[in-house]
């Protein structure tokens, strides 16, 4: 389920979305299957096997794939800089109306 | 003294992590009157374990997260009592596990220090309850999609924010919990990880966790502040939070630290309810 907007900002401007490090994932594909928003993709016949295909359907905030992850390999932005950063962007809209 | 547990770990044997764990298990079960579950038994036979289940309190051990052992609680519908990732309580020690599969020096002190833990924590005081003289008073809106019905609270001291997560202020204290689109998306809750108390808790910060057969949601909590209390009836019976996210299944008690700001990122009952419900009558199609 793909949201539009988050706390009345467009989802497409909040940075928040999982990073993967190839340099750990071991491709087990746990992600794949906690993940109901589709974020990631697997692609069987590519080097790659896993990519982030669909940043803006994770939920902001949520991190829970990172929890299904053995090897550690997923990571995020930090909270408080989002938090701030939809501050931000709240005030901009508003006074740009 | 941690005791009168069935302990379940995961005991992986091509990871340290997964070593440890069935190595805790045993001392846990040689210290005290506790019993192992063999995870690969279990498998292929549960009469023996689902028995001990039953009359006993159950301590999983996973070895890091993929949380093998917590799934085949799950799978055989198990309550959790309590649960450990030796990976994260490693880490939360600072100290790396190695690829070592052998109970060596290092290994061995990570399994004293939890054995330690687990029992020093076992005996630990039950959590003091929130303030009694506060009184948390819901008056609900309901709306239907399917066979599900959700429940929200209307009063104007009850905060959301998009992660499905309620706040009742009064006062510079806040009771915090899940709604009704958490429960109903999980189903059976079957396992509850508490906050800490004394945790100071940023805004959208984690609030503990709960756990079904189907998904883990991190509670994410709506406001910032200090843990004062939580709801320690949920470790031995979660599926309060099915029954009623906002009364007998509320998470916890914050003593705020920036209410005036985290404001900004809440939203009332009106504009909760149009979302939740576009979103319970989306997911339903």
């Amino acid at each position: 389920m793909s949201e539009t907007t988050f706390m009345g900002v467009e989802r497409d401007k909040i940075d928040w979305k999982p990073t993967l490090d190839y340099s750990k994932c071991d491709y087990c594909m746990e992600c794949v299957k906690f993940c109901p928003h589709k974020v990631f993709e697997v692609r069987e016949n590519e080097e790659i096997k896993l990519i982030v295909k669909n940043p803006h359907n994770c939920v902001v905030f949520c991190r829970a794939c990172s929890k299904t992850c053995g090897p550690d390999a997923l990571s995020f932005p930090d909270k408080n800089i989002t938090t701030q950063r939809i501050k931000e962007i709240r005030k901009e809209t508003e006074s740009n109306a | 003294m941690l005791e009168n547990y069935v302990i379940l770990p995961c005991n992986g044997l091509d990871k340290c992590a997964g070593r440890i764990s069935g190595q805790l298990a045993i001392k846990l079960s040689e210290n005290a009157d506790n019993v192992i579950i063999c995870p690969v038994f279990y498998r292929v036979s549960e009469t023996k374990y689902n028995k001990l289940a039953a009359e006993r309190k159950l301590l999983v051990i996973d070895g890091c997260r993929t949380q093998c052992a917590s799934k085949l609680a799950a799978e055989k519908n198990l309550k959790i009592s309590r649960k450990i990732i030796i990976a994260d309580e490693a880490k939360n020690r600072n100290v790396e596990l190695t690829d070592n599969l052998r109970i060596q020096e290092k290994e061995q002190a990570i399994i004293d220090t939890l054995f330690n833990d687990l029992n020093k924590s076992d005996d630990a005081a039950v959590t003091p309850s929130g303030d009694e003289l506060i009184s948390y008073d819901f008056v609900y809106e309901t709306f239907q999609v399917g066979k599900f019905i959700f429940r929200i609270p209307k009063n104007k001291e009850v905060y959301f924010n998009e992660n499905d997560c309620w706040a009742y202020v009064v006062g510079n204290r806040a009771r915090v919990g899940v709604t009704d689109y958490v429960q109903q998306n999980l189903s059976d809750i079957l396992y509850f990880n508490p906050p800490e108390i004394g945790a100071e808790i940023d805004q959208f910060g984690e609030l503990g966790e709960i756990e079904s057969s189907k998904a883990l949601v991190e509670l994410i909590s709506p406001v910032s502040g200090r843990v004062v209390a939580v709801n320690e009836t949920l470790v031995q019976k979660p599926e309060m939070i099915n029954e009623n996210p906002y009364e007998l299944g509320w998470i916890a008690e914050l003593e705020l630290t920036n209410f005036e700001s985290d404001k900004e990122l809440l939203i009332g009952f009106d504009k909760y309810f149009t979302i939740t419900q576009k979103r319970a009558e989306d997911a339903n199609v």
